[in-house]
């Protein structure tokens, strides 16, 4: 077996003494797609964003590609290959979805200040070929027509495709994204999921919160399962429908 | 050299008190609408220029002066929050966009009492000689506003305490959606808030310029050391306020005494506050707060 | 009358540089700087104090530019931790401290006298309305400089990024740009623009005294910013124009018309009266943001057919 691409271990994240996540620990190995699920208020969204950066965690180690990324800032993390999608879309809203897009470009050359004076042809040309990759990725989402309307102009399906579209774009090793299926109708949503698994056959890997458990069950290879903070089992799809522990962890509360 | 200490204590005692009936308004109003009112200052001018109105254009004396300043500047603060900030944040103005009004609103107030009356400085003709307690130099007018700002602590912490809409301002400071939800109109307190800041700011216009000048800069002279003072404090938490005014009082007064000891200009005496702003933005943005329970 | 007018272009000129300079800090990049004059302050005194031991010009505003940019960068480390409204007012402050150590320590610059600063550029028995030409050369000649690189950076993905941490700095954080190192960039390019206008008015006015550099500058450049339109750098020369035209316009009606109120107070309450409208009514000023234009996105927007801009 190879080693894991992400390793999360006894993480844990409290907010004023309230935790949010509490002794989580799971590994996403390299290809497919790799679900979280659980109710609202389970730190699903508060683990993503321990491990993207955002949060420090509190204990507990978390791994990406045997670095440990705890005490890394974002756009380190980001380099390392892990990009995140949010889940309420962080759009750049006065900009252009083309221009959105590719902001998440990798390495960039333009991005840099003596570049962008001085040695505007070099990346120029770079610049070309990434404005082909994002419309092709917008085509995938359908939002190929929309590439020089403002972003803040899209509606809020559209804003959450287009905040996955911008995980693509960064070509990531993993991707994760936090209800990419939300708001969308189920059509789309499913058609998504199936490119989805498309390219997590070409070396990208998912790990996806996601609520359209039926969706996210026809797709993932290996589901882990939150409650209150912690992990409460895990398995592959079919495993954990007929694990009452799972329904337990939904249905418990009412 | 030789230090009068009970005279510098005497002295941050002035300083604290004016800095404090100056700054309630500013910190409760930067707390509630959360944004900088650097209009603030003007509501200090306009209170001198009222005064001077009423005492000696009217020939009223001092005592109505501040009373008739207190209600028209806070008439005219409430308009202005209705008028222009309000309307500006219900479009979903920044709070950069806030301040940038704030500014401009300043200029239409300070260069309309500059059309109104003069740039020229002008004066109280009420004379406050000085006098001996013990080792303190002291005058009438320094007693009066020492007495003023133990007043307004006094009374504020009784309405806020005590009263309904005191427990209203404290409730809508710490938690406004809470406060909305108990049924508190929201709207009401802040325009109180609002109000009774503006008033109070001009007193401290009188107190300040019944001991310098009156001039349309009045209130831009003290406006850093106050918004110092709201930030020491905790934005608005008005027991902070309190310990932070007295706080920058002793510091300006102590520095003074520095200052001359190290062979510096007394210049730098306003740039104590100004400093001490600065750090408390970078170390400590929330200030005292901590120390003192909210409002 | 001409003097006058030759006058009016310089001073645009010079606030222009410090209009883009504003407008790269807080239209592209989202930092409110309301400390600008400091930067010209800086700008000022290196110019006056080099060029008094004999340094040339383009050396003094180089220099300028220079150290404004180290404080710039200064700036950027808390820059990044505060929140928008405690940066304005701390830089505020900080701006009026370096005043009052210019107008204090007499050792620098003479305090409040101030010193004499050579022009540039004299041509000695020159009238003064060739020196303003040349002037208005100088001026405009760093003017242009100043806006090619502004226009450069903010078409460039550069200036995407930048424009991205403006609007999300979270977001544009996860997609993988320092922010810390993009805006301590954009206050040290602001910070040196400002200082190399900063120069040009101590050599233009032949002084440098405290009194140049009161916070009201830092506001009339805001303003010019706002009422140009943040993120358009032909809003900022548009503004920077518009303000020193209304400046000098209520300035003349003072000898040619009868106002009931003084014209220089009438003026600063149309100012703010003006600005307030402008917040209200059109906040994004008069020229929209401009959007990025690169040759690549140019080729697409207007090449490829089938790619057409889909309004709602």
């Amino acid at each position: 077996m190879e080693e894991a691409l992400l390793r999360i271990r006894e993480v844990s994240k409290h907010f004023g003494g309230v935790y949010a996540v509490n002794g989580v620990s799971l590994d996403v190995k390299q290809g497919g797609i790799w679900g979280l699920v659980g109710p609202n208020g389970s730190g699903k969204t508060t683990l993503f964003n321990t491990v993207l950066g955002l949060y420090k965690p509190d204990h507990g180690d978390i791994y990406f590609n045997d670095n440990c990324i705890n005490n890394l800032l974002p756009h380190q993390i980001y380099a390392l290959g892990l990009v995140n999608s949010f889940q309420l879309p962080r759009l750049f809203l006065q900009m252009s979805v083309l221009d959105n897009m590719l902001v998440a470009a990798r390495g960039h050359q333009g991005d840099k200040l003596f570049n962008s004076l001085f040695l505007r042809k070099g990346w120029q040309e770079q610049e070309k070929g990434l404005i082909e990759e994002a419309l092709e990725i917008l085509e995938l989402v359908e939002l190929d027509k929309w590439a020089f309307s403002l972003a803040g102009e899209l509606s809020g399906g559209q804003r959450k495709l287009l905040e996955v579209a911008r995980g693509l774009m960064a070509k990531p090793a993993l991707l994760l994204l936090d209800e990419p299926a939300a708001g969308i109708n189920p059509v789309l949503g499913k058609s998504i999921f199936q490119k989805l698994k498309d390219l997590s056959r070409n070396g990208t890997t998912f790990f996806i919160v996601e609520h359209r458990l039926e969706i996210l069950f026809e797709f993932a290879s290996w589901v882990y399962v939150m409650d209150k903070g912690k992990m409460v089992t895990a398995g592959q799809p079919q495993a954990i429908i007929d694990n009452p522990a799972f329904y337990q962890a939904y249905l418990g509360e009412e | 050299m030789s230090v009068n200490w009970a005279q510098v204590l005497f002295n941050s005692a002035i300083t604290g008190s004016l800095y404090l009936i100056g700054a309630v308004g500013l910190t409760l109003t930067y707390g509630l609408s959360n944004f900088p009112n650097f209009a603030h200052a003007e509501f200090v001018t306009l209170g001198a220029f009222i005064g001077y109105f009423v005492a000696e254009q009217l020939g009223l004396g001092l005592p109505l002066a501040l009373i008739v300043a207190f209600l028209v500047t806070g008439l005219v603060g409430f308009l202005c929050y209705r008028g222009i900030f309000q309307p500006l944040a219900k479009r979903g103005a920044t709070i950069i966009h806030l301040m940038v009004a704030s500014i401009a609103l300043g200029f239409i107030l300070r260069y309309s009492i500059g059309a109104a009356w003069t740039w020229k400085p002008l004066y109280f003709t009420a004379t406050w000689s000085a006098f001996d307690i013990g080792p303190l130099r002291v005058t009438g007018l320094w007693l009066w506003l020492i007495f003023a700002a133990v007043a307004l602590a006094v009374i504020m912490h009784l309405v806020l305490v005590k009263t309904k809409i005191g427990k209203a301002i404290r409730a809508t400071s710490s938690n406004p959606e809470l406060a909305l939800a108990s049924g508190i109109n929201i709207d009401r307190v802040i325009w109180i808030t609002w109000f009774v800041g503006a008033g109070l700011a001009a007193v401290a216009g009188i107190f300040r310029a019944a001991d310098t000048q009156i001039w349309p800069m009045t209130g831009w002279d003290i406006i850093l050391p106050i918004f110092a003072v709201a930030i020491l404090g905790g934005i608005g938490n008005f027991y902070g306020a309190i310990a932070a005014a007295f706080i920058i009082g002793l510091a300006e007064n102590i520095g003074v005494v520095g200052l001359i000891a190290l062979g510096l200009s007394t210049t730098y005496r306003i740039g104590i506050a100004f400093v001490i702003l600065i750090i408390t933005l970078i170390v400590k943005p929330e200030g005292l707060a901590m120390l003192f329970r909210r409002a | 009358m001409l003097l006058y007018f030759l006058d009016f272009v310089v001073f645009v000129g010079i606030f222009a540089i410090v209009a883009l300079s504003l407008n790269l800090e807080f239209g592209f990049a989202g930092l409110a700087n309301f400390g600008k004059v400091a930067f010209v302050l800086i700008g000022a005194y290196t110019y006056a104090l080099l060029s008094q031991i004999g340094v040339p010009f383009y050396g003094c505003l180089i220099a300028g530019a220079l150290i404004s940019a180290i404080f710039g960068l200064l700036i950027s480390l808390p820059a990044l931790r505060l929140r928008a409204d405690y940066l304005a007012i701390s830089v505020l402050a900080f701006g009026e401290i370096l005043r009052l150590i210019v107008k204090s320590e007499t050792w620098i610059a003479e305090g409040d006298w101030g010193i004499t600063v050579s022009p540039a550029i004299s041509l000695t028995g020159a009238p003064p309305r060739i020196d303003a030409l040349v002037n208005i050369g100088l001026v405009y000649s760093c003017l242009f400089i100043c806006f090619l690189v502004v226009q450069l950076l903010t078409n460039s993905p550069y200036g995407r990024v930048m424009r991205a941490i403006r609007e999300d700095e979270v977001a544009a954080e996860a997609l993988g740009k320092d922010r810390a190192k993009y805006k301590a960039q954009a206050l040290m390019l602001g910070s040196a623009m400002a200082g190399v206008a900063g120069g040009l008015y101590a050599q233009y006015l032949q002084c440098v005294l405290p009194g140049m550099f009161m916070p009201m500058i830092t506001f009339t450049v805001w303003i010019m910013v706002l009422l140009g339109g943040p993120a358009n750098n032909w809003g900022a020369l548009l503004g920077a124009a518009l303000v020193e035209l209304f400046d000098r316009g209520a300035n003349m009606a003072k000898d040619y018309l009868a106002l009931p109120i003084d014209p220089s107070n009438l003026q600063y309450i149309l100012f703010g009266a003006l600005i307030i409208f402008v917040l209200l009514y059109r906040p994004q000023g008069l020229l929209k943001e401009s959007p990025i234009k690169t040759k690549a996105l140019e080729a697409v927007k207007y090449g490829r057919g089938a790619v057409k801009n889909k309004g709602s």
